[in-house]
């Protein structure tokens, strides 16, 4: 891990007070994250980790233990240079267009004059939203919304993005492109910690999981790692002839210390299915 | 990209956080009903017919009354606008982009929240001034018109009764002492610091209020227990033993400090009756209200500063 982490949360507990005892939200929990990774929180909702992203953030203080970003306390303003956040379901305010939007929050941080009409233009082109600068947010879709989330998100050039629930309420599709944007993100080298509970999307981005159950923290580490069967092991072969499978069986037989689980064809998932007949109906249209 | 590190506080940046909420809050179609509605009222002042009496009686009554009733009901009506802005408006801002967490967004940036509240009450107190000097504008243009038809028709009256010179300048000094006067001025001033206080007061009540309703209401209360406050403080502090036990010594300087004298404010009625205001009592005027408001935003901000979202 480099010297300098994005992240470094340290024996956060957090408590909230209720009319009984107080709640423990969050109990110990501690991550580092490096710069440039793809970071994913994972649990149950009620788990804890939109606390743990607000703590990162300031808007809860911890009862105790430490968070902070690029090596400052993230109860401090300035830690916030760093950082683009998009919280979940976020509405934003209806009675600006995606521009003004995006221009808000660059004036917020800081950004002015020419650098900001470029940066608002590279933002809508990012996000895809070009067609929409003009229209009041009021008339966005719930994944145009996330969308333009993202772009206020990224307005001041992060280093840090944080994203809690990025695709919730959004059609595959929407979904996809938000995918995509996290990718993309990663190849420019942003760190993302994104807070979800949709498994598959987490699998197919994150470069490191933690699992996060009431409160504490129960399984951490490198996403590879923790999903793989270490006793297992996957050929998935293309046009194999029949005999040839008759053959691999018939050797696997023979070795006392192996056994063959499963043959069968893989099946694509039902997200591929979907995007691949959406992307076939849009090219015979356009046709 | 070189984004520098965030003092404290940042003009600049509440600059934004202003112009922003004015943008929200002229967007809101409530705003524009309202300001139509002001307009309408004024507007209906023209509607009212010139009096006649008999000069011997009282023809500086007859002006006085027609231009002490057009600024009557205009000044008055500004007042209640301009307190309903500055009750709605700041109690619907802060809960709504916490409910819409907007909020998050916002205090995800590099924005210390004293920025934030500032922002806000700018913003509330640019839409109010803004609002107020288009009412006076137009309330001041009425009563231009209506003190010229006045003198006019009471100059023709005079010519064909045959008033002295003395009763015709007594005429004429009533009716530019009731027309468009630096004091009627100072007074629509007046309103827009009543405002800035009412305003400050409902943010502070916003940051710990659990809804905009809560907000409205308190804030409601306290304008008018501010509005007797001064004469209740009075009557308690004057009576035989209320002045004199420490219990209510204490509560009357309590209540005092609690509750702005909103009534210090009521200099309009002074405007409104044709007479002066001196500058010295609208400069003391605006000291307590920056006082107060100043005082209002500290706490707000101490409250909002702990606040977790």
């Amino acid at each position: 891990m480099p010297a300098e982490s994005a992240v470094k949360i340290e024996n956060l507990v957090k408590d909230f007070k209720t009319s009984r005892e107080p709640l423990r939200a969050v109990d110990g929990v501690s991550l580092e994250i490096a710069a440039g990774e793809v970071y994913g929180l994972i649990g149950p909702n009620g788990s804890g980790k939109s606390t743990t992203m607000k703590a990162l953030l300031g808007l809860v203080a911890p009862t105790s233990g430490s968070c902070s970003i690029f090596g400052r306390d993230s109860m401090k303003v300035d830690s916030r240079n760093d950082v683009g956040f998009l919280p979940e379901n976020p509405y934003f305010y209806k009675h600006l267009t995606g521009a003004e939007t995006i221009r808000f929050y660059g004036r917020l941080c800081g950004l002015r004059g020419k650098a900001l009409v470029q940066r608002i233009e590279e933002l809508l082109v990012l996000v895809g939203l070009e067609d929409a600068r003009d229209r009041r947010l009021g008339g966005y879709s719930k994944g145009m919304l996330q969308r333009i989330g993202l772009a206020q998100a990224l307005v001041q050039e992060p280093r840090l993005v944080i994203l809690d629930e990025p695709t919730a309420g959004v059609d595959p599709l929407g979904s996809r492109q938000i995918r995509d944007l996290i990718f993309s993100l990663r190849a420019r080298g942003i760190t993302v910690f994104l807070c979800s509970h949709l498994l598959e999307q987490v699998q197919e981005v994150c470069d490191r999981v933690g699992i996060i159950f009431r409160g504490k923290m129960v399984k951490e580490g490198p996403l590879e790692e923790l999903i793989s069967i270490e006793n297992q092991t996957e050929i998935i072969l293309e046009n194999a002839p029949p005999e040839l499978i008759a053959r691999l069986s018939a050797m696997i037989a023979a070795e006392p210390a192996a056994t063959l689980v499963k043959t069968g064809r893989p099946r694509t998932t039902l997200e591929r299915l979907f995007l691949r007949e959406a992307a076939h109906q849009r090219d015979s249209e356009t046709r | 990209m070189s984004i520098k590190r965030p003092p404290l506080f940042s003009p600049s940046r509440t600059v934004v956080i202003a112009s922003h909420t004015f943008t929200q809050l002229v967007r809101m179609k409530v705003f524009y009903f309202l300001a139509f509605f002001a307009v309408v009222i004024i507007a209906s002042n023209f509607l009212i017919l010139p009096q006649f009496a008999p000069p011997e009686t009282g023809a500086t009554a007859v002006t006085e009354n027609q231009l002490r009733m057009l600024k009557s009901a205009a000044m008055g009506t500004m007042k209640l606008f301009s307190i309903i802005f500055a009750i709605v408006s700041t109690a619907l801002l802060l809960p709504k982009d916490v409910e819409d967490r907007t909020l998050y967004t916002i205090l995800a940036k590099p924005v210390p929240r004293l920025d934030y509240l500032l922002g806000k009450l700018l913003g509330v107190l640019a839409l109010i001034f803004v609002s107020l000097a288009l009412m006076d504008l137009l309330m001041s243009g009425m009563l231009a018109v209506r003190a010229n038809m006045v003198l006019a028709s009471q100059m023709q009256l005079a010519d064909q009764l045959g008033w002295s010179d003395s009763v015709r300048e007594s005429i004429r000094s009533s009716v530019a002492m009731h027309g468009v006067t630096g004091s009627l001025q100072a007074g629509v001033f007046a309103i827009f610091l009543q405002s800035a206080v009412v305003a400050s007061m409902a943010l502070f009540i916003s940051t710990f209020a659990t809804s905009t309703l809560f907000t409205t209401i308190t804030a409601t209360l306290v304008y008018f227990i501010g509005n007797f406050q001064a004469e209740a403080r009075d009557y308690w502090l004057a009576s035989p033993d209320g002045g004199q036990t420490a219990l209510a010594h204490f509560g009357a300087l309590a209540m005092a400090l609690v509750f702005p004298d909103f009534g210090l404010f009521n200099v309009i009625d002074t405007a409104i009756e044709g007479l002066v205001i001196p500058f010295s009592a609208i400069a003391s005027l605006t000291g307590i209200a920056v006082l107060y408001t100043a005082i209002y935003t500290v706490f707000s901000w101490f409250v909002f500063s702990n606040k977790e979202f």
